[in-house]
């Protein structure tokens, strides 16, 4: 196993693995992240054995498919960081498009 | 410092290396700077900044109360979804599988010119009209479809005038179609279809060579586009307008690297625009994948090129539109509801559209219909002779299928930044996908539309005058 940049470890046989923090993401960014991530490759999430806080996303190249490398982690982790964004908007505004739903659809629901 | 502001709901997504674009549910868009979008969203933004008043401006951030810019963006998003206010007008029906083409991609396994085993009978075309006008919508329009509906002109006008006979009770605003190859289109056909107001919808694929390729006769002693072109002018000398007929083009793996051809010949043949559409996976496009279709990468490449092309069309003054282009740009540059079955959210299937088969069946979309064809019955809602409106399209079956079609909540829609321009395909994700949600990182629906929005959002961010004025000209 070689390190190459924390928290992106080489797991070897064309697969890497990035240890995702839960203080810092929700699980639905990570899922949505890793989502966007299944044309190219095959993705495991699952929580570290020994901190519950911690998810690991395993990225693995399918059969003749594109090569995992580092690069690819680390834009995982700038596309992470955009999904995250995500939550923290729809979190706080969200309720502002059901509200807007609610009134387009007034006339109809009297 | 933190500036006073509310963030409104919004989706973004990196446009460049230097932009953002950010969008929200009426289709309101802007572009951002990185350093603009940080500051944006940790409120450190000058809300009495220009760059403020432009987000304000698209209802993005507001520092009025919520309820007061709720209720605008309702009324927005009311209009936006006004497609839904209607419920099914676009009723596609099929009074013949018979056909005298034999299109390398057919998708509906015609019969021979002379095989009469697929015609629809008469009380099958009189349950179809009673049907079609059970439904609630203002606004009927009939399209015939086919094999080629011309094969058995006697039901279309059966169809017609059983439809003009109920409407003098019903009071609709009722219109008709026929999709037609007009090969087989007499004068005396012609003026019917004027006099009863009965538009003409045909197909034509570029120059000679790849029309007759793409589209040959079953009779190969025929000549398809000399005959097209004859028929084309016989069509508009007797309706006494050019733009009484238009046409459609499809893409086979022949069309590429030929759009500028295909384009100079829709001008020759005096169309005023073209709608460049890729293959539809279904019928012998699907079975004969390998002979006719190619990756969904080299059509985007061939749209972009066909789009610049037709600009510069534009640009240099002969008014001409691309379709889908259009389409999107109303969507983008205006409030309106666009009625384009195959890009909607909820999709259109059933909803705004359902299409009829020659022997009664039911489908909420052609696709569905061919789907049929190859034993898949997935998307038949019932049959006009066994059962009632209600019990079709109000049914389990298509509440089931919508209820998976709104891209505001579908995997991989729900926060695109091009959520608020496109649609939901059903059919397309279940023929080609396996399932009607689909799998938005592989789907060449998806892939094919974002990148289409792509380019026109790079085109508008130009912000060419004159380009712009061509797009807006195409917006009716």
């Amino acid at each position: 196993m070689k390190n190459l940049k924390v928290p992106v470890v080489e797991l070897g046989n064309g697969s890497f693995q990035v240890s995702v923090d839960l203080n810092l993401y929700a699980v639905e960014a990570i899922t949505a992240t890793s989502y966007k991530y299944t044309d190219c490759f095959y993705v495991h999430q699952q929580t570290a054995p020994d901190n519950e806080k911690i998810v690991n996303v395993i990225l693995e190249a399918k059969n003749d498919g594109i090569l995992v490398t580092a690069e690819i982690m680390k834009q995982f982790c700038n596309d992470l960081i955009d999904q995250q964004v995500r939550v923290i908007i729809n979190e706080k505004f969200g309720h502002i498009r059901d509200l807007i739903v609610e009134a387009a659809f007034k006339p109809v629901n009297k | 410092m933190k500036n006073e502001y509310t963030i409104l709901p919004f989706r973004f997504d990196h446009f460049n290396e230097e932009e953002y674009l950010l969008t929200n549910d009426v289709g309101e868009y802007i572009f951002l700077k990185n350093e603009d979008f940080e500051k944006f969203i940790n409120y450190e933004l000058d809300s009495k900044s220009d760059l403020f008043y432009d987000l304000a401006s698209k209802q993005i951030a507001t520092t009025d109360k919520v309820e007061d810019v709720v209720n605008m963006l309702a009324t927005k998003f009311r209009t936006k979804k006004s497609i839904l206010r209607d419920f099914t007008s676009l009723h596609m029906v099929v009074p013949t599988l018979r056909c005298n083409s034999s299109c390398i991609y057919c998708q509906v396994k015609r019969h021979e010119s002379s095989d009469h085993s697929a015609d629809m009978t008469k009380k099958t075309a009189k349950n179809i009209v009673k049907c079609i006008f059970e439904g609630p919508s203002p606004y009927i329009k009939i399209e015939f479809q086919g094999g080629d509906p011309s094969t058995d002109f006697e039901m279309v006008k059966y169809i017609i005038e059983e439809a003009e006979w109920q409407n003098l009770f019903k009071k609709r605003e009722l219109g008709f179609v026929i999709c037609t190859n007009l090969t087989l289109l007499t004068p005396e056909m012609v003026k019917y279809l004027k006099k009863h107001k009965c538009d003409i919808s045909t197909s034509l694929d570029g120059p000679k060579d790849l029309h007759d390729t793409n589209r040959p006769l079953q009779d190969k002693s025929l000549d398809h586009h000399e005959i097209f072109e004859k028929n084309v002018k016989m069509v508009r000398d007797i309706w006494g307008d050019a733009d009484c007929v238009s046409a459609l083009m499809t893409t086979s793996k022949y069309s590429l690297g030929r759009y500028k051809e295909i384009i100079d010949e829709y001008i020759r043949l005096g169309f005023n625009n073209i709608f460049l559409r890729s293959l539809n996976p279904y019928g012998f496009a699907k079975e004969y994948k390998d002979k006719v279709s190619y990756p969904i990468e080299d059509f985007i490449e061939n749209f972009k090129e066909g789009l610049d092309y037709i600009i510069e069309i534009n640009k240099n003054g002969r008014f001409f539109v691309e379709g889908f282009a259009a389409l999107l740009l109303k969507r983008i540059l205006t409030p309106f509801a666009t009625g384009f079955v195959d890009l909607q959210s909820p999709a259109g299937v059933g909803i705004a559209g359902a299409i009829y088969d020659y022997d009664g069946s039911v489908y909420v979309a052609d696709e569905g219909r061919m789907l049929a064809r190859f034993k898949n019955y997935y998307f038949k809602l019932g049959n006009v002779n066994e059962n009632t409106f209600q019990e079709m399209f109000n049914g389990k079956q298509l509440h089931e299928i919508i209820e998976n079609s709104c891209n505001e909540c579908l995997p991989g829609c729900a926060d695109c930044v091009f959520q608020p321009y496109c649609g939901a395909d059903p059919v397309r994700n279940y023929s080609v996908q396996g399932d009607v949600v689909g799998h938005r990182p592989t789907n060449e629906m998806c892939i094919k539309t974002k990148a289409i929005l792509r380019y026109l959002m790079e085109k508008l961010h130009e912000d060419d005058p004159e380009t712009i004025k061509v797009f807006w000209s195409w917006i009716k």
